[in-house]
């Protein structure tokens, strides 16, 4: 009973945002436009209220850390920080859903029609998605983490098919629908095997049985395989090799906000996932066999996995810088620099201690950022009233919107890794964590990989200053909505801003995986020095 | 009798300030501090020495949020001009608070803290860090410092509110968003506690220098030169950085608290590449000292720096930016004397160059005509005596001649930019005379009369003294030439005294003729026809008086004796930070003798002597009898054995030709060739021809790769169906 409440009460967040997702699937069917116009608000209002909901939850109380998870804190992290990205995911769609039928509406062409509308949908959806990526946090099993995992990808498969009308964009949708459904049959798949081989579906409970598998014989072959599977499939929502081909189709043929959404979301969902499963399985002690055949107890991740984990990493980085070079797409550019940081971000898992999964959390922060100030330029001009497509579509863009420019350059920068921007502080610590684990060859091929990455991310940041406009490129100008500028611009600024906050930022990451088996040592003492307050006498379990 | 007297007190102040006048080396530990040196963490008594740093930060937001609204009026002056007397106001009461003998840290935020492992995986990893906490160090010699930088930003922002007027609106806001932006940056600066906020600022420094002096953007001189000012500066900012990471990599810490409390116990570094480091960082800090403030062979910015408006000169290229170098070294002298314990010739060299850029500046002053380019030589000449001595190991003299300078030269722009103002951009002095007797000049010309005296060292005024504490010096360091560098700088001192007044007498005195800058003219109808030189009015007159008098009162404050007096309040200053420990360095006991007296004694009279011989010539070419000094030219440049020396001296001894030809042009070629072979073989064949790789790759796979589902899908399975194999082949093997 006690158990029960405790959960629920930590998912308050997640209920405000369903709560959220149904009151604007209906807000957005009325007949006021003034009443429609509200829908993007109500969603920035519920998450402001999941944002403040988590620091009530998160007080450190017995609630938190008697949850039985493998990490107790991650969640008021993960929780705000995807909470406030999406604010800012949610502003740069505002005038962009059902732009052309509102404004027929508006001048009077076609009276109003509640089932030629989506935009309460979108932003049901966006919302979903969102909740289901903050119960990952909390998922203690392996039912609980694929429903949060299906949660959270379901609604973009819905989103990505709303900007509906073109061609391109149906392929899109109906290649990440079956290529998604492949990767979720395929983790699926190895989530029985994990059960299959540790008899348990508690992640804590999994924990246990690995290490004592592993201080024995090893684990079996069909944990390993399971282990395998569930990674690759993962592998599908942070795109990375081999379940990366989907992501530049998709990418271009999504409307723009949606893109934003697909490429932040999914990511910050299947690293937590992987984290998740990553405690499960490893760091936990395990044997090799040496050259004189004697079994010889090693720290981390089973070796296989390791190795499978590392050549993923490295194929990721490679592949993805590699085929931004060439593209004249923003949105196909950004979905190949979207899979290399995929990569780098897999630095961090392969570390593997505290401060790996701390960098990863906090490299996390700073993509999301970078990725809403990039697209909220793309979202925020217009060419002859269609979207930016090509690199060629920004030339010129200094002279007409310095302001847009200069955001574009930032986040580009950022990306790049250039300091003193936020992207720099993210991409040392998850260096840093690589070489103190040991892992310099990886770190020297994610140095190399993104020094080749300054190539298109440079292109990025100058073509719309040193390229004139020509008579077919010209004509960039502001899109409809102020909102995903403003969006942009504050988050721009984050980008120069933050830096100096980066500590702080750092620690809040650094705090998720506090009181977690990670530090093992820490809960003892804190049991042996109990104050007098803290005896008080055991409640009745029931 | 006025040297005696000055003997007198300057015996005294010895007394009072330095506790015992000898100082000689304490057996054993030849280069430790005086006083303990470790900071004290004090966040409550100081909690408003935070704001000394914000001021600026706000005063710039709000300029810039002026602009972008379009405000017309003075708002932005006097929002930077409130700002920054509000800093100055807050560093006169922490200072008030302040005891030198115990520095203080005021901790405003983290900022950097990161560490990591040497990697090797196994448990005795070493860890190393680098910590940089966003933090105030307070000791004697920032406080010196941040008082009459924020003092000088404050009047020279009055001045600037009516000096910018015809520029009001956009410019306006810039020019002082651009002043605050310096202000903060020059705060973080000084008042760093690492070397990493120090660099902070320094770079900060640098770029508020690069956008004030291209302020006339659609000047080109005024671009280049911002162009040459930020470039020259690259080099310089190179070494610091270098210098930093060598510290670093030396220490393993960049706060001051613990590298000096290092240095204190006698520690050398870690000795990494065989002690090279430890050697190189006084060279490398050198390298940026010269860089920011102006040094041979660094120094050929400052002088088309003047393409700024005026005020800047005065405050950024005069007063405050350029003494950087000399808080640079001062700052990290233990790091110097560290260096010559092992035998290193660090602080000769920095003698060295600053006594040669003095003479070498002196003498290209003499013979400009532009009078702020006349004033911006001079400056690097005034810097060249304050890096002599801090080469000298004077650092109470370097630092005690960076105050008087700051107040004399930028009295001195000032006064020039008031006449450049007034009488239509004109800065020839050929073409200015007789100003003297033009109504409403009056407090320009004894201003500048004063800012001419102090600056040619009379005897009485406060260059003399603060220069005089400098050249004694020479002739009591041991060090390889010192004397001679000593005779080089009372040269120099003749010299700056004719260069000062040549400017004075050709512009105040004589009949009285003027015309506007020909390019000034031809912009305006106004002033084509019939030009009427406008008189400054209140606001630059004020600034001009309040100088002045601050700069009388440096002189009187000499003979005072308490905490009003200069010389005890600035020997206490500098004596108990890090750069007092140079005065450890001179001979205990008997001084060595010039004339037979004590250099001190001695050098009242003799650069009293040259410094007045310099200003009888000024006066005699250029005010007595007026024709005599182009009669003198023509004899020169009629003589072939001779004639090349007003040409050089003209010419600025070609030494931006010489650039040229040596530096820029060889850049050029290789520039050339690198961006060829960037062109053929890196964008050709290495980074497009492997970035065809994949569309190679495709056409090998085509009916995987046509964008198909089908293909994505198989392609997945494939990869997984590899990823499958490769774990049961491992496993199979037996090596999990």
């Amino acid at each position: 009973m006690i158990e029960m409440s405790s959960k629920l009460i930590l998912i308050t967040p997640e209920i405000l945002l369903f709560i959220g997702a149904v009151v604007v699937a209906v807000l957005g069917l009325s007949t006021h436009r003034r009443i429609r116009n509200a829908v993007p608000w109500t969603t920035v209002g519920f998450l402001v209220a999941a944002i403040v909901a988590t620091q009530y939850v998160y007080d450190g109380s017995e609630t938190v850390t008697d949850a039985d998870l493998l990490f107790p804190n991650l969640g008021l992290y993960l929780k705000v920080m995807v909470g406030v990205i999406a604010i800012g995911l949610v502003l740069l769609g505002i005038g962009m859903v059902d732009r052309r039928y509102e404004e027929a509406v508006r001048d009077g062409r076609t009276s109003f029609d509640p089932l030629r509308v989506v935009r309460g949908e979108y932003h049901a959806f966006l919302l979903l998605s969102i909740a289901g990526t903050m119960l990952i946090a909390n998922a203690n099993d392996l039912i609980w983490l694929f429903l949060a995992i299906e949660l959270s990808s379901l609604p973009t498969y819905v989103m990505v098919a709303l900007g509906r009308g073109t061609r391109r964009n149906q392929e899109a949708a109906i290649k990440y629908f079956f290529l998604g459904a492949m990767s979720s049959a395929t983790f699926l798949y190895g989530f029985a095997l994990l059960y299959g081989a540790s008899g348990t579906l508690s992640l804590t409970g999994m924990q246990e049985v690995f290490a004592d598998q592993a201080a024995a014989d090893g684990i079996p072959l069909f944990g390993l395989i399971g282990m395998v599977l569930a990674f690759v499939g993962l592998c599908f929502k942070i795109t990375a090799v081999p379940m990366h081909f989907y992501a530049p189709d998709v990418y271009q043929g999504a409307p723009t906000p949606v893109t934003a959404f697909i490429s932040f979301m999914p990511k910050v969902a299947g690293f937590t996932a992987i984290i998740m499963l990553c405690a499960a399985l490893g760091w936990s002690g395990h044997h090799i066999i040496d050259n004189a055949g004697v079994k010889v107890p090693t720290e981390g991740l089973p070796r296989p996995v390791h190795a499978t984990l590392w050549v993923i990493a490295v194929l990721t980085m490679i592949l993805g810088n590699i085929g931004a070079l060439l593209q004249t797409s923003i949105k196909r550019l950004l979905a190949y620099s979207s899979i290399s940081h995929s990569g780098y971000l897999l630095v961090g898992v392969i570390a593997g201690t505290a401060e790996g999964i701390d960098a990863v959390f906090f490299y996390l922060v700073t993509y999301g950022v970078a990725t809403v100030a990039v697209f909220g330029v793309l979202c925020g001009l217009q060419r002859h009233g269609r979207e930016v497509e090509t690199l060629d579509d920004l030339s010129g863009l200094w002279k007409r919107h310095p302001g847009m420019a200069f955001v574009l350059a930032l986040s580009a920068f950022s990306m790049l890794g250039l300091p003193p921007l936020l992207g720099f502080w993210g991409k040392l610590d998850l260096v840093i964590a690589g070489i103190s684990a040991g892992e310099t060859p990886l770190v020297v091929i994610m140095m190399a990989t993104s020094a080749v990455s300054a190539y298109y991310y440079l292109h990025l940041a100058g073509l719309p200053v040193i390229r004139k406009p020509d008579a077919r490129t010209e004509g960039v100008e502001a899109g409809p909505s102020a909102w995903p500028r403003i969006a942009a611009m504050v988050f721009g600024i984050g980008i120069l801003i933050l830096p100096f906050g980066a500590r702080t930022l750092m620690e809040k990451a650094e705090a998720s995986t506090k009181n977690s088996w990670l530090e093992p040592v820490e809960t003892t003492l804190n049991t042996g020095d109990a104050r007098p307050e803290d005896q008080t006498p055991e409640l009745p379990q029931a | 009798m006025l040297s005696a007297i000055a003997h007198t007190a300057l015996a005294t102040v010895a007394m009072a300030g330095g506790g015992d006048s000898s100082h000689g080396l304490p057996a054993g530990e030849p280069f430790g501090f005086q006083v303990p040196i470790a900071p004290v963490v004090d966040e409550q008594s100081f909690a408003l020495a935070a704001w000394m740093i914000w001021l600026p930060v706000i005063s710039a937001v709000l300029c810039g949020i002026y602009a972008a609204l379009g405000v017309k009026s003075r708002l932005p002056a006097w929002t930077t001009v409130a700002a920054l007397a509000g800093s100055f106001v807050i560093a006169a009461m922490t200072v008030s608070k302040l005891d030198f003998a115990k520095p203080v840290v005021v901790h405003l935020f983290d900022w950097i803290d990161i560490s990591w492992s040497s990697g090797s995986g196994s448990a005795g990893d070493q860890w190393h860090g680098l910590r940089a906490n966003f933090a105030l160090y307070l000791d004697g010699l920032s406080a010196y410092w941040i008082l009459f930088v924020t003092f000088l930003g404050t009047m020279i922002a009055f001045y600037a509110s009516e000096y910018m007027e015809e520029d009001k609106g956009t410019g306006y806001c810039r020019f002082f968003a651009g002043v605050s932006i310096f202000l903060f940056a020059m705060t973080a600066l000084v008042l760093g506690e690492n070397l990493a906020m120090l660099y902070l600022g320094w770079e900060g420094v640098g770029l508020a220098s690069y956008l004030l002096i291209g302020y006339y953007y659609k000047k080109p001189a005024a671009v280049a030169a911002a162009k040459k000012a930020f470039i020259m500066n690259r080099i310089g900012d190179l070494g610091l950085a270098l210098g930093i990471y060598l510290i670093w990599l030396e220490y393993g810490s960049l706060e001051f608290g613990v590298l000096f409390a290092a240095l204190q116990s006698g520690a050398s570094g870690a000795g990494q590449y065989d002690g090279w480091a430890a050697t190189l960082i006084p060279w490398c800090l050198m390298l940026g000292a010269f860089g920011k403030s102006a040094q041979f062979p660094l120094y050929v910015w400052l002088p088309d720096a003047m393409e700024g408006p005026t005020p800047v000169s005065a405050l950024i290229h005069a007063a405050t930016m350029v003494t950087a170098g000399i808080y640079l070294i001062a700052r990290t002298m233990p790091f110097f004397l560290m260096n010559k314990a092992s035998g290193g010739h660090a602080l000769e060299a920095v003698a060295w160059v600053g006594g040669l850029t003095a003479l070498l500046a002196a003498t290209i002053a003499m013979a400009q005509y532009d009078i702020k380019r006349v004033m911006a030589y001079s400056t690097v000449s005034q810097l060249g005596y304050m890096f002599m001595g801090l080469g000298l190991a004077t650092s109470f003299g370097a630092c005690y001649h960076v105050l008087t300078h700051a107040f004399f030269k930028a009295l001195l722009f000032l006064c020039c930019g008031a006449v450049m103002h007034g009488f239509g951009g004109q800065l020839d002095l050929r073409k200015l005379g007789g100003i003297r007797r033009v109504p409403g000049w009056g407090v320009v010309c004894w201003t500048m009369l004063i800012g001419s005296l102090w600056l040619s060292g009379v005897p009485g005024s406060a260059g003399y003294f603060s220069k005089d504490e400098i050249l004694a010096q020479a002739f009591i360091t041991d060090g390889a030439g010192f004397p001679i560098l000593g005779w080089i700088g009372i040269i120099t001192a003749g010299l700056t005294a004719y260069y000062t007044f040549r400017v004075w007498f050709r512009i105040f005195t004589g009949p009285t003729h003027f015309k506007p800058d020909d390019a000034h003219g031809h912009d305006d109808d106004h002033h084509a026809h019939g030009f009427h030189p406008h008189a400054p009015g209140l606001r630059i007159n004020l600034v001009l008086a309040i100088l002045s008098l601050g700069a009388i009162w440096l002189a009187v404050g000499y003979f005072v004796g308490d905490i009003w007096g200069t010389q005890v309040w600035i020997k206490n200053a500098i004596m108990h930070s890090s750069a007092g420990t140079g005065l450890q360095l001179m001979p205990a006991g008997e001084h060595p003798t010039l004339f037979g007296f004590d250099p001190h004694t001695a050098m009242y009279f003799v650069s009293g002597t040259f410094g007045l011989v310099g200003l009888t010539i000024a006066w005699w070419l250029h005010c007595a009898n007026r024709k005599s000094a182009d009669d003198l030219r023509n004899w020169l440049t009629a003589r072939g054995w001779i004639a090349w020396l007003p040409r050089a001296m003209e010419h600025k001894w070609y030494v931006d030709e010489i650039y040229i030809a040596t530096i820029r042009f060889p850049l050029w070629i290789t520039s050339q060739a690198l961006y060829m072979f960037d062109r053929v073989f890196v964008d050709g064949i290495a980074v497009n021809g492997t970035a065809r790789l994949p569309k190679i790759a495709a056409s090998i796979f085509q009916p995987l790769y046509n964008g198909k589902l089908q293909g994505y899908a198989t392609s997945m399975a494939g990869g997984l169906a590899l990823v499958i194999a490769w774990i049961v082949w491992v496993w199979m093997r037996g090596s999990v």
